[in-house]
C-alpha cells in the first residue's frame, strides 16, 4: 500500500498513484455525475427529514462524510480477509461503529443539535448510500481510493442537503443559520418546513441538476 | 367585431413562421381563439364531428359557475372581483409562460381553474396569497405533469392545499360576515376579515347554524361554497348537459350521506345539515367531476365518488380537521388512473373471453 506517498490530485490521476488512476474520476462521480441524492435518488429519507434548517443539514452532511469515509476505509482494508458470505454483517458492524462514535460525540459536545436531529444520526446505519458505497466500491478497491470515494459521496450528499436546508429555512422561517434575513413584511411559508415542502424542494433541485448536467434528457424521437 | 378581426389578421404575419414575433405565437393564438373559432381545419381523416370541444366544455363550466360567483359577490362584497382578476393573472402568467416555452396553444382549461380557485378560498384572503396559491397550483399541480389533460391532481385544489399548509393562520382568519338584504354586500368595495368559526367548526362544538342560512348561503365560509342554492342551480345544469358526470356526483353524495348516517347514529336531520355545510356540494358538482382528474370508465367513477364521499365523512367526523372535501378529492384523484386501468383491463379480458 502506498499510504506514505503524498495524496495530491496529480498523483491521483496517475495510474501508479495511490488511487490507481481513478482518484479524480471517483471524486467527480460522487460529487456530481453519480451524486447519491440528485442522480441515484438514495438516502432520501434523511434528506427530507432533517433539512428543515440549514444548521441541521450541515451537521447531517458532516456525519455522513465521517461515516462514509470510515466505513469505506475499513471495509476496504478488510476486503481480502472478509468471508464473502458474512460480508454484509461485517459491513454493518463497521458502519454502526462509526455512526455510534459520531452520535456519542454529538451527544457529549452538541447536546442541542443531537436532540434536534433525533433518531436520524443513528439511522445512518441503515442509510443506503453508506451501505451502497461499501458494497459497490470499497469491497473492490484499495483503501486510499475508497477514502476518496467516501469523501466524494459524503460531499455530494452534504451539498444537496445544504442546498435544500438553505432553501427550506429561508422560505419557511425567513432565516439563514437562525438569523433573520428576509425583510419584515415577509410572511414565512410554513409548507417549506413541513415534509411536503421537502419533496417539492428536492424535486426542483433534481430538475435543476438534471438540466445543468444534461442527464435524463428525454429523447424526442422515441416519444409515441 | 369586424375591427378586431382586421386587427388580428393584420398582425398575424408577424407571429407566423419567420415573423419577428414568432416566439409569442401561442400568446397571439390565445387572443385569436378567444374572439373567434380557429380557422384551421383537420385535413386528414378521420373527421369526428362533435361540437363539444375543450373550449365549449370549459365555457359550459364557466356558465355553471355563474350563480356561485354572483352569490360570492352578493355575500362577500365587490372585493371578490379583484380576487378573480388576480387569480386569472397569476395562473394565466404561468400558463402562457409554459405554452410559450413548449410552443403549444394556451389552453382553455385555465379559464375554469382561474375562476374556481378563488371560489374555494376564504373571501378576505390577501391578494398576494391568492396569486401565489394560483401560480403554485397551476405550476406544480398541472404544468409539471404536462399541462391541461395530463394533470393527476385538480390544480385549484392543489393551490388550496398549498395555501392551507403554508399560511394556516391567514387561511383560518380571512372569513367575512355575509351580507344581507336586497343587495347584500354587493355595493361594498372593502371587507373586514374576521376569524370567527365557520358553521362546521361550530358544529364540532355542538352548535348548529340554521339550515335555511346554509341553504341560501348567508354563513361564514369559502367564497363560492356557502350558498347551496347557487351551487345546485349551476351544478344541476352542469350534470344535466352531461359535462359533469352524474355518476361521480351521486356516488360522492350518496356514500357521504350513508356513512354520515352511520356515524351520527341514524340522525337524518344532522346528515342533511352536513350535506349543505362546507364544501360537499361544491366539491361533488364542480371539483370531483373535473374530467381530467376523475376516471373515464363508468365503474371507475362510481368507486372514485365513493372513495371521496367516505374520506370526506371520515375526515370531518373522526379527525381534528373540521372539513375534509379538499383532501378527499385529492385522495380520489390519486386513485383515478388505477381505477381506469383496472376496469379497462377487465373489459378487455371479458371481450377476449367472449370472442374465444
Amino acid at each position: 500500500m502506498a499510504t506514505n506517498e503524498p495524496i495530491a490530485c496529480t498523483t491521483c490521476a496517475l495510474p501508479g498513484g495511490p488511487c490507481g488512476g481513478k482518484g479524480i474520476a471517483t471524486l467527480k462521480d460522487g460529487v456530481w455525475a453519480q451524486n447519491p441524492i440528485s442522480i441515484q435518488i438514495l438516502g432520501i429519507c434523511s434528506a427530507l427529514a432533517v433539512t428543515n434548517r440549514l444548521e441541521n443539514s450541515l451537521v447531517m452532511g458532516v456525519a455522513l462524510i465521517f461515516v462514509c469515509v470510515g466505513s469505506n476505509l475499513f471495509v476496504s482494508l478488510l476486503r481480502n480477509v472478509t468471508p464473502r458470505r458474512i460480508r454484509m454483517i461485517a459491513e454493518v458492524a463497521i458502519i454502526a461503529t462509526f455512526v455510534i462514535v459520531f452520535d456519542q460525540i454529538l451527544k457529549a459536545y452538541y447536546w442541542e443539535m443531537s436532540k434536534q436531529l433525533g433518531p436520524y444520526v443513528g439511522l445512518i446505519i441503515t442509510n443506503c448510500i453508506v451501505m451502497g458505497r461499501a458494497e459497490a466500491f470499497a469491497l473492490q478497491n484499495r483503501p486510499v481510493v475508497s477514502i476518496v470515494d467516501g469523501v466524494a459521496n459524503g460531499i455530494g450528499y452534504a451539498i444537496v442537503l445544504a442546498l435544500i436546508g438553505f432553501f427550506r429555512e429561508l422560505v419557511g422561517a425567513g432565516t439563514v443559520f437562525g438569523h433573520v434575513v428576509m425583510p419584515e413584511w415577509y410572511v414565512p411559508n410554513q409548507l417549506a418546513i413541513l415534509a411536503p415542502g421537502a419533496f417539492v424542494a428536492l424535486g426542483f433541485l433534481i430538475a435543476l441538476f438534471n438540466a445543468l448536467s444534461g442527464a435524463n434528457e428525454e429523447d424526442e424521437g422515441t416519444q409515441p | 367585431m369586424r375591427l378586431v378581426a382586421n386587427l388580428l389578421d393584420r398582425a398575424r404575419p408577424l407571429f407566423d413562421e419567420g415573423g419577428r414575433l414568432n416566439f409569442f405565437k401561442p400568446v397571439f393564438d390565445a387572443g385569436d381563439a378567444f374572439f373567434f373559432s380557429p380557422a384551421t381545419a383537420t385535413a386528414v381523416a378521420p373527421h369526428a364531428r362533435d361540437p363539444l370541444d375543450v373550449k365549449r366544455y370549459m365555457t359550459t363550466v364557466i356558465i355553471a359557475l355563474v350563480p356561485a360567483t354572483l352569490a360570492s359577490i352578493y355575500f362577500f362584497g365587490l372585493r371578490m372581483i379583484p380576487v378573480f382578476i388576480v387569480s386569472y393573472a397569476a395562473g394565466g402568467a404561468v400558463e402562457v409562460l409554459f405554452a410559450t416555452v413548449r410552443k403549444e396553444e394556451v389552453n382553455e382549461g385555465f379559464l375554469v381553474t382561474g375562476l374556481i380557485f378563488p371560489l374555494v378560498l376564504p373571501p378576505a384572503l390577501p391578494l398576494w396569497m391568492v396569486a401565489v396559491g394560483c401560480a403554485f397550483g397551476v405550476l406544480i399541480g398541472k404544468e409539471l405533469f404536462g399541462g391541461t389533460g395530463r394533470n393527476l391532481f385538480n390544480a385549484a385544489l392543489v393551490g388550496r392545499v398549498f395555501l392551507g399548509l403554508a399560511y394556516p393562520k391567514a387561511m383560518s382568519g380571512a372569513w367575512v360576515e355575509p351580507g344581507t338584504g336586497l343587495l347584500g354586500r354587493a355595493t361594498e368595495l372593502s371587507v373586514d376579515a374576521v376569524a370567527s368559526a365557520t358553521p362546521l367548526a361550530l358544529a364540532k362544538a355542538g352548535e348548529f347554524t340554521a339550515t335555511t342560512d346554509l341553504f341560501f348561503g348567508s354563513v361564514l365560509g369559502s367564497a363560492g361554497e356557502t350558498s347551496a342554492l347557487a351551487i345546485i342551480l349551476g351544478g344541476v345544469f352542469l350534470v344535466g348537459v352531461g359535462v359533469a358526470s352524474w355518476r361521480t356526483t351521486v356516488s360522492f353524495l350518496g356514500s357521504f350521506a350513508v356513512l354520515s348516517l352511520v356515524l351520527h347514529g341514524g340522525d337524518v336531520g344532522t346528515v342533511g345539515w352536513h350535506m349543505l355545510a362546507g364544501g360537499v356540494l361544491f366539491g361533488a358538482f364542480f371539483m370531483a367531476t373535473d374530467p381530467v382528474t376523475s376516471p373515464m370508465t363508468s365503474a371507475g367513477k362510481w368507486i372514485y365518488g365513493i372513495v371521496i364521499g367516505v374520506a370526506t365523512a371520515l375526515i370531518r367526523n373522526l379527525t381534528g380537521y373540521v372539513e375534509g372535501v379538499t383532501f378527499a378529492i385529492l385522495l380520489g384523484n390519486i386513485f383515478a388512473p388505477v381505477l381506469d386501468e383496472t376496469f379497462i383491463a377487465a373489459s378487455v379480458r371479458r371481450l377476449r373471453e367472449q370472442k374465444a
